[in-house]
């Protein structure tokens, strides 16, 4: 343990993978809402919804083709991910929802790392966004790098104060 | 704010109200007719913003047309319907976040909710 250690974690599975990502960047877990579908958008943007009166973006990673080292779960213009969580994260100013099942909470200091066959066998996901790649009983967990994966969702990082507000939002009144 | 709900293809979307000058239904007015990328309507020739395209939709059977101006500007937008008008609050929309989009002209600008299911404001800049 070096980067996770002592840390917690969540745990998900997407695209037929066991990924985590550090509680710090989660805000909640949410069951599944109303998602609609924004013309123009990413292909990886499953569409929009609203959470507590804010339009939350929400991801399909498994559209996502960078995220995979092997054959995509999905093709890009397949049916929409049928995930039953939305993963609520914070990042820098933006708020974005990542689709997952089976979400678990996860303490890195009791996850072991995973042997080198372990990982080489089960890993699908690109090295560069991967962070580490932990044990949990007999599966791999793949701790996801979030600088790596939301940059290159095209999330925008945390701006220096004052250097902008919103989170690249706009006032949809036009005020 | 008041909005005219509108219906393109399967996606169902709202429209500012105040930039919508007619509504047309071809069948009713004689005097309408649609070239390619423009739309004439008594002998004035307006540009057509294509929203089906925009949302990977196929056009309905059922097609109005709303005449859409907005600083000087002016277009005949094609729905498949165009169902009432509401009053939403401006504190009720939610801006879009610009990082979404894929390119940078976009045709919505927000969100809200709309009998619990999220309903999108169309962009009156970017569509003018």
């Amino acid at each position: 343990m070096s980067a996770a250690g002592g840390s917690w974690l969540i745990s998900f599975r997407v695209g037929g993978a066991e990924a985590a990502l550090p509680l710090a960047v989660v805000r909640e877990v949410t069951a599944r809402p109303p998602i609609t579908r924004v013309p123009g958008s990413h292909p990886f943007v499953s569409g929009i919804a609203l959470h507590g009166g804010v339009a939350l973006p929400v991801y399909d990673l498994v559209r996502f083709a960078p995220l995979w080292s092997g054959p995509r779960p999905v093709r890009a213009e397949g049916k929409a991910g049928e995930a039953e969580h939305v993963i609520v994260c914070d990042w820098g100013e933006a708020r974005v929802g990542l689709l997952g099942d089976g979400v678990d909470l996860l303490e890195a200091e009791q996850a072991g790392n995973a042997p080198g066959g372990a990982q080489a066998s089960r890993c699908r996901m690109s090295a560069e966004y991967v962070r580490e790649i932990l044990r949990r009983d007999d599966e791999a967990v793949l701790l996801l790098n979030p600088e790596r994966l939301f940059a290159s969702l095209g999330v925008p990082a945390a701006e220096p104060t004052g250097a902008g507000e919103g989170g690249g939002e706009d006032d949809p009144a036009g005020r | 704010m008041k909005l005219l709900m509108v219906s393109v293809g399967e996606g169902r979307y709202a429209v500012p109200a105040d930039i919508v000058t007619q509504i047309l239904d071809p069948a009713l007015e004689g005097d309408f007719r649609v070239e390619r990328s423009e739309a004439v309507y008594r002998g004035v020739r307006f540009p057509v913003l294509d929203l089906h395209a925009a949302a990977g939709e196929r056009p309905g059977v059922a097609t109005v047309y709303l005449v859409i101006e907005a600083a000087r500007n002016r277009a005949v937008v094609p729905v498949d319907g165009a169902d009432s008008i509401r009053d939403v609050p401006s504190t009720a929309i939610a801006p879009l976040p610009s990082f979404i989009f894929s390119r940078p002209d976009r045709e919505f600008r927000g969100v809200f909710s709309d009998g619990g299911e999220p309903r999108l404001l169309l962009d009156q800049d970017g569509l003018l």
